[in-house]
């Protein structure tokens, strides 16, 4: 009998010859397939990027067309405009806050006499605070919009709080970018909340000449100034008689 | 104690014993054509194949068939030279051994088969054809000539020997008998055949369909190539038998073991 271990040797070997192309083929099949998993994975990827992409697009665009269909003009000015006019608005509340601030404190203050229960000064300081510091949040949500969709942001805002700034802010800014209507409007607004506030009755004014209401202003305007004497109404009051506005 | 594989591996030692003849499609259709084509006057005939494909075994059976009922010599192997094969030749004509120290006359040898014209029919049966040398064909041819002698002729199927068969026989050779390898179904035949004349019934069911092909495959459904992988399966066989019984499969013949002779008889390479 012949060497069969030497043949079981030689056996082992022709065996793997026999499965090498068979290991390379399922090699190469396990490798595309990994390679066709992982650029079908990546494409699936690159898709959602555009679905996402196609989506903000689709959002941002009808949005522009809503604006441009209320008021086209008005709001190009505004995107030029807006970052300006915000900062303006800003400073104007800012200073309206100081106002209010100094106003709560004496009110505070009086109260405080005439209560005379010092522990309740610390209590009803903190509120106070806190409601600047509200206000002080709320200015800075204006700031940080920037689109036009902050306008319409406030305008909600306002039917939800009826806050006497947010009424002024829209106001001021309408008027300063020539949408009057908007102006009279947002003026009428803040009157309504506060009827002694002098800076939207005078906006409501001006807004009541640039829309051609020149004597009906006059009329509202002169009123006004026999009721309060303001000084700023006089100036007014003068510009609009000369045609100065 | 004797392994079962050992007499198995021994049914298939290739042999041209005629007890061993397995009748198969194939070849009950080649003897039957060559019964009848030497029934035929023909002055030669023509079997060819190549080697392995069951010409040998099947002069022998023809010649055991026949020998009662025809006039027929088979001449196994080539005779060294011209001398020896006259000398055969000349026992088988005359019934006599020529005398020492004579040698046969060709001349007169023809002519002593022109008068046998008509009294007897011989047939010799030439295996081995290819080794014979062109004068000796040539004289082949002389003696047909004389038409009391028929010859078959057995060739293996080369291209040089077909150069012969064209040269010393194409005017001579009426009938051409073509032994081919024998299809699956057919070597699948004679190894069960094999197996079951020797009662190993259990080890021809063990070489299921599949081993059949694997072994058709690397033999080309050659007689001999068939034998000579049966014989060395069964050799492993035996030796896992006897010494690693384990790693024998008794119901089934293992692709391991087939790969192992095929790989001994080169059939297949590392």
């Amino acid at each position: 009998m012949y060497d069969i271990k030497q043949l079981e040797d030689e056996w082992k070997r022709y065996r793997k010859k026999k499965l090498k192309p068979w290991y390379i083929g399922t090699g190469i099949v396990v490798v595309l397939t990994l390679f066709i998993i992982f650029f079908q994975t990546n494409l699936k990827i690159n898709f959602n990027t555009l679905k996402t992409y196609f989506k903000t697009s689709k959002e941002i665009i009808p949005s522009d067309k809503n604006e441009k269909s209320e008021d086209t003009v008005v709001l190009n000015k505004m995107k030029v405009k807006e970052t300006v006019l915000l900062d303006d608005a800003l400073e104007e509340l800012e200073v309206k806050d100081h106002m209010i601030e100094l106003a709560d404190k004496l009110v505070k203050e009086s109260d405080n006499i005439l209560v005379d229960i010092p522990i309740l000064d610390d209590t009803n300081e903190h509120p106070v605070d806190e409601e600047i510091v509200a206000r002080k949040k709320i200015h800075l949500e204006i700031i940080d919009s920037t689109s036009v969709s902050g306008y319409k942001d406030v305008e909600k805002r306002f039917f939800e709080s009826h806050d006497i700034d947010d009424a002024l802010f829209l106001a001021k800014s309408y008027y300063k970018n020539g949408n009057y209507k908007k102006a009279e409007y947002w003026a009428l607004e803040a009157n309504k909340l506060d009827d002694n506030k002098e800076e939207s009755l005078l906006i409501f004014v001006k807004s009541k000449v640039k829309l051609g209401h020149k004597n009906e202003a006059l009329s509202i305007l002169m009123s006004y100034v026999k009721q309060s004497d303001s000084q700023e109404a006089k100036k007014l009051l003068y510009q609009i008689e000369n045609n100065k506005l | 104690m004797k392994s079962r594989y050992e007499v198995a591996k021994n049914v298939f030692i290739d042999s041209i014993d005629i007890d061993d003849y397995i009748d198969l499609d194939s070849s009950v259709t080649a003897y039957q054509q060559l019964q009848h084509s030497m029934n035929k006057p023909l002055k030669m005939i023509l079997l060819f194949g190549r080697p392995g494909t069951g010409k040998s075994i099947l002069l022998n059976r023809i010649q055991e068939k026949l020998k009662h009922q025809k006039e027929i010599h088979y001449f196994d192997t080539p005779a060294i030279n011209e001398k020896e094969f006259f000398h055969k030749l000349f026992k088988v004509l005359t019934k006599k051994d020529l005398p020492s120290n004579t040698e046969v006359n060709f001349a007169a040898l023809v002519d002593f088969c022109k008068k046998l014209r008509g009294k007897r029919e011989i047939i010799i049966l030439l295996d081995e054809a290819q080794m014979y040398g062109t004068e000796m064909m040539e004289k082949i041819r002389l003696l047909s000539d004389s038409r009391a002698v028929k010859f078959v002729v057995s060739l293996h199927k080369t291209d040089d020997e077909d150069l012969i068969a064209k040269e010393h026989f194409q005017s001579r050779i009426w009938e051409v008998i073509e032994l081919k390898n024998a299809t699956k179904e057919d070597q699948t035949a004679y190894i069960h055949k094999k197996l079951l004349k020797k009662n190993l019934f259990e080890i021809a069911n063990s070489i299921k369909e599949k081993n059949m092909q694997r072994i058709h495959r690397y033999t080309k459904g050659n007689y001999r190539e068939c034998n000579k992988l049966l014989f060395t399966i069964f050799e492993i066989c035996e030796y896992y038998d006897k010494n690693e019984p384990s790693k024998v499969n008794y119901a089934k013949i293992s692709d391991r073991i087939i790969e192992m002779a095929a790989l001994k008889l080169g059939y297949i390479h590392v």
